[in-house]
């Protein structure tokens, strides 16, 4: 290992100005549930450790009237166990609370499956589907990128190598809006997804209002299903809405992953995950004000 | 090198660590403290579970110097001069152990959902061992021995001597 | 008569060191002055090989780097000594160990192993057991591919099939498998004051793994001790030796505690799998749904090295008809070299992949005679006083038919939460 200088970080000021030292030669530490092993594994070498993990600014989750703001290094756990959730955040909270396994989720954040970026990452489809934004920091300033750009364009808005990812924070789902999440893996428990789904659906007298869908691991990123989106907007819910949500979603896969190995299992595998959403939706929605 | 202080099963110490140490290897190579498993070393087997500022974690997966000024509980924190823990009596007890090598990780997996939450049902207990593998007796066993153990608790018994 | 012991629970002598943390692995075994060992493994599966270890010998910490030069009797094996306890010109499989680099500090060790210059010449390699079987397939050791052949004739099968009305005739394969057991391989290797060279580590088979080590370095037997610690589990994977003889080369040599400790991949890579097993079947019944004949052909994936290749697939031959009467039986079963990982024992040892075959052969002639799957088994099920293939006459306590009455007791209950399984598979609720 090259490894030769560690920081407990100790404010976010104080790593900010270490990561301006640094640059490329550090890395940020928080959970250790992936950074840990890829290091072993000789896949990240970086010369200095800082670690995020004790710094209270970072591991708040402030709830205000209309929006949430969840600091970077807030575990799953933290999360899981907030109650500030409305019932209509269901998905978000069952997303994070199917991630990995106990341990895992006692010390892998929020952040973490942000700035790595991780394909499969089970908590980005809600936040992306929530519209959420992601605060970044360095000594030569603050930006907000949105969360659904930040993995389509990486390149351009990801985190540069004296950045530190402070915050991702979104608007509260309206009470006529209901947050849901499906998941497909290979077993319950420390399963990589093989695929996700998040809908945040508003219905107004059984007809869909509004609605945003993002996807995770159907593509090469976590992203926003805007022909589904197109495909449901405006319908009744008595109509046959899964099977509108099933060809435009397969068909966007179709194209999107076309001559892979994985398509034609995945392309089945949607069915089970969309039909999961839209009837969590329908069960969250007697659960709030209609 | 760097010094850092923690508290391991109610123990002040004060240690020089290599930047590069993870946790297990503070708590095996350094300290002696061999209870605690590496049987992967990558999260995935559970068997290097410990307690850490009042959650379980896998501390193969924890830097040593991420555990400057924390609390640790590993499985040799259980045993009260010569009395076992209600869990680790409950597991000898309903026969959960075999080779031994994930039971220090379950038992610390079970400690710390108990401490978390007293009265699991089934289903929830075996959410709280989710991220610990066995391969011999398999979960059932240890699920019961977890169920025993609540037993224990509740009727506050903690007088198992030491008998072997 | 009172029983103290037979029908009570009683806890296990090592469950209080286990729940406490106390019983010691060999991993947990720290000695004096010790050393730390890494093994260098092909990265190939089929290769002639030139090792240079100079620029490896010289890194800081590097202690001394074993090679096949330093083995004395360079190979061992629990049946065939076809392993070699480092590979001398050739390796066979991915996995096979090259070198065993001892340092100061396991991270000593790895650099240098990282410097070990291996010149690979790949050869074509063999994956497929039934293309090893042929006369042109690259050949893993010697002139042939098959190290063994077992056959089992009894009666005449040409006659049996002649008076079945149903004939199932099919295909079956498995998969290779790994024990996985939780503890990783290591052991800890020293010299007592009296030169006697001990060897802890955590062995189904100490009294092989000394006879080996004695054998591989010319030692007299009485001079090693091999210690058997807590085994972190097993399964048929810790019969084959994997680290036992580079460690006691090591302390022999070095006169120092040497201590290898492996990660799961390499676990993965050093020991034994499950045979993966062709099965070729024929199965005839007659009109009353009793079996007259079976043909079976089975094929068990060796990979590189011998193991217990013959005890598998013998039993895998013996066992070929199920539990079930059958009066004529022809089968062949081998095992074969290819450059796959090795296989070896694991729980069931051959017989756990043929009731794979021989039961779906069962439930396919039950519906061919429009009977149910539990009336074949019920004719046929062996009994007190049936006769296997193997010709012997099972005499005492086979309760079989007590096993299936119970089952057709249950098998309503079944259905029913079958059915509701299924709703809710089609439901996509599960």
């Amino acid at each position: 290992m090259t490894l030769n200088q560690v920081y407990n970080g100790s404010s976010i000021q104080q790593v900010m100005e270490l990561l301006k030292e640094y640059k490329e030669d550090a890395k940020i530490i928080a959970g250790g549930t992936d950074i840990v092993v890829a290091m072993r594994e000789g896949k990240l070498a970086p010369k200095v450790l800082i670690d995020i993990s004790k710094i209270e600014d970072l591991s708040e989750i402030k709830v205000e009237r209309d929006s949430i703001e969840i600091g970077a290094g807030v575990t799953y756990t933290q999360l899981v166990e907030n109650g500030a959730f409305g019932k209509n955040l269901k998905g978000l909270i069952k997303a994070c609370s199917m991630v990995g396994s106990p341990q895992i989720r006692n010390k892998g954040t929020i952040g973490g499956n942000i700035a790595n970026a991780a394909p499969a990452a089970d908590s980005i489809p809600p936040l992306i589907a929530l519209g959420a934004r992601l605060k970044i920091g360095s000594t030569r300033g603050y930006r907000e990128v949105l969360l659904e750009d930040y993995f389509q364009k990486l390149k351009d808005h990801g985190l540069r190598n004296d950045e530190l990812l402070i915050s991702i924070g979104f608007m509260k789902a309206k009470d006529k809006e209901i947050l849901s999440f499906s998941k497909l893996g290979l077993r319950k428990a420390l399963a990589i997804s093989r695929a996700t789904i998040s809908m945040l659906i508003g219905i107004d007298n059984g007809i869909i209002h509004n609605i945003v869908v993002a996807s995770g691991s159907i593509g090469k990123f976590p992203m926003r299903e805007i022909e589904v989106e197109k495909s449901l907007l405006g319908r009744s819910i008595d109509e046959d809405i899964l099977d509108l949500a099933v060809d435009s979603l397969q068909e966007s896969m179709d194209k999107r992953l076309e001559g892979r190995s994985t398509l034609p299992y995945k392309r089945r595998a949607i069915v089970s995950l969309l039909e999961e959403a839209l009837r969590e939706s329908n069960i969250y929605r007697s659960e709030v004000k209609l | 090198m760097m010094e850092i202080q923690l508290i391991i099963n109610d123990i002040n110490y004060k240690v020089d660590i290599d930047v590069n140490m993870r946790l297990i290897d503070l708590l095996r190579d350094k300290l002696g403290l061999t209870g605690t498993k590496e049987g992967c070393g990558e999260g995935e087997c559970g068997a290097c579970t410990i307690i850490m500022d009042g959650e379980s974690v896998n501390s193969c997966l924890v830097m040593a110097f991420q555990a400057n000024g924390s609390n640790i509980i590993t499985i040799e924190g259980l045993e009260n001069n010569g009395e076992l823990d209600p869990i680790q009596r409950a597991y000898m007890e309903e026969g959960s152990v075999q080779c031994g090598f994930c039971i220090p990780g379950l038992i610390i997996s079970t400690k710390a959902l108990l401490d978390k939450h007293p009265n699991p049902t089934r289903e929830e207990i075996r959410e709280g061992m989710s991220g610990n593998l066995c391969r011999c007796t398999g979960y059932n066993k240890a699920i019961d021995a977890a169920q025993k153990a609540i037993e224990y608790l509740k009727e506050g018994q903690n007088d198992f001597k030491n008998s072997w | 008569m009172t029983l103290k012991t037979v029908g009570k629970s009683i806890i296990r002598v090592d469950a209080y060191s286990k729940v406490t943390g106390k019983a010691l692995y060999p991993q947990d075994i720290y000695l004096d002055d010790m050393l730390y060992a890494k093994t260098l493994r092909s990265k190939v599966p089929h290769a002639n090989i030139k090792i240079d270890t100079r620029e490896a010998e010289r890194q800081e910490g590097v202690v001394r780097i074993f090679t096949h030069k330093d083995v004395p009797l360079n190979e061992h094996g629990v049946v065939l000594k076809d392993h070699n306890v480092f590979a001398a010109d050739k390796v066979r499989q991915i996995g096979a160990p090259i070198a065993f680099v001892v340092g100061e500090s396991e991270e000593a060790c790895i650099n240098g192993m990282n410097k070990i210059k291996v010149e690979y010449e790949e050869l074509p390699g063999v994956f497929d057991p039934l293309e090893a079987m042929k006369e042109g397939s690259p050949k893993v050791h010697g002139q042939s591919n098959i190290i063994y052949h077992y056959k089992l004739r009894c009666g005449d099968i040409e006659e049996g099939f002649k008076n079945c009305v149903a004939i199932a005739e099919n295909t079956y394969t498995t998969h290779m498998q790994d024990h996985a057991f939780l503890q990783p391989e290591a052991g800890i290797s020293y010299m007592e004051e009296d030169g006697t060279l001990v060897v802890a580590v955590a062995t189904q088979y100490p009294h092989y793994d000394r006879e080996e080590i004695a054998r591989t370095l010319k030692l007299e037997e009485e001079k090693v001790k091999v210690i058997n610690t807590n085994v972190g589990g097993a399964f048929g994977a810790r019969e084959d030796i994997t680290i036992q003889i580079h460690l006691a080369l090591a302390a022999l040599t070095l006169n120092r505690p040497v201590k290898v400790v492996f990660g799961r991949e390499e676990s993965f890579q050093a020991h034994s799998k499950r045979h993966p097993m062709v099965m070729k079947y024929k199965t005839g019944a007659d009109k009353d749904g009793y079996l007259q004949a079976m043909e079976a052909e089975i094929v068990g994936d060796s990979g590189a090295y011998c193991s217990w290749a013959m005890n598998v697939l013998r039993k895998a031959g013996v066992h070929a008809t199920g539990p079930y009467h059958i009066p004529n039986v022809k089968v062949d079963s081998y095992a074969v070299y290819t450059n796959n990982p090795f296989t070896g024992a694991m729980r069931g040892f051959g017989a756990t992949q043929i009731p794979n075959a021989a039961e779906q052969q069962m439930d396919i002639l039950a519906e061919k005679l429009g009977i149910s799957p539990f009336e074949i088994r019920q004719k046929n099920i062996f009994k007190t006083g049936s006769k296997t293939a193997t010709g012997q006459v099972l005499l005492e306590s086979v309760p079989l038919d007590r096993c299936l009455e119970e089952l057709v007791k249950r098998y309503d209950e079944f259905l029913k939460l079958k059915n509701v399984v299924d709703e809710t598979i089609e439901e996509g609720v599960l």
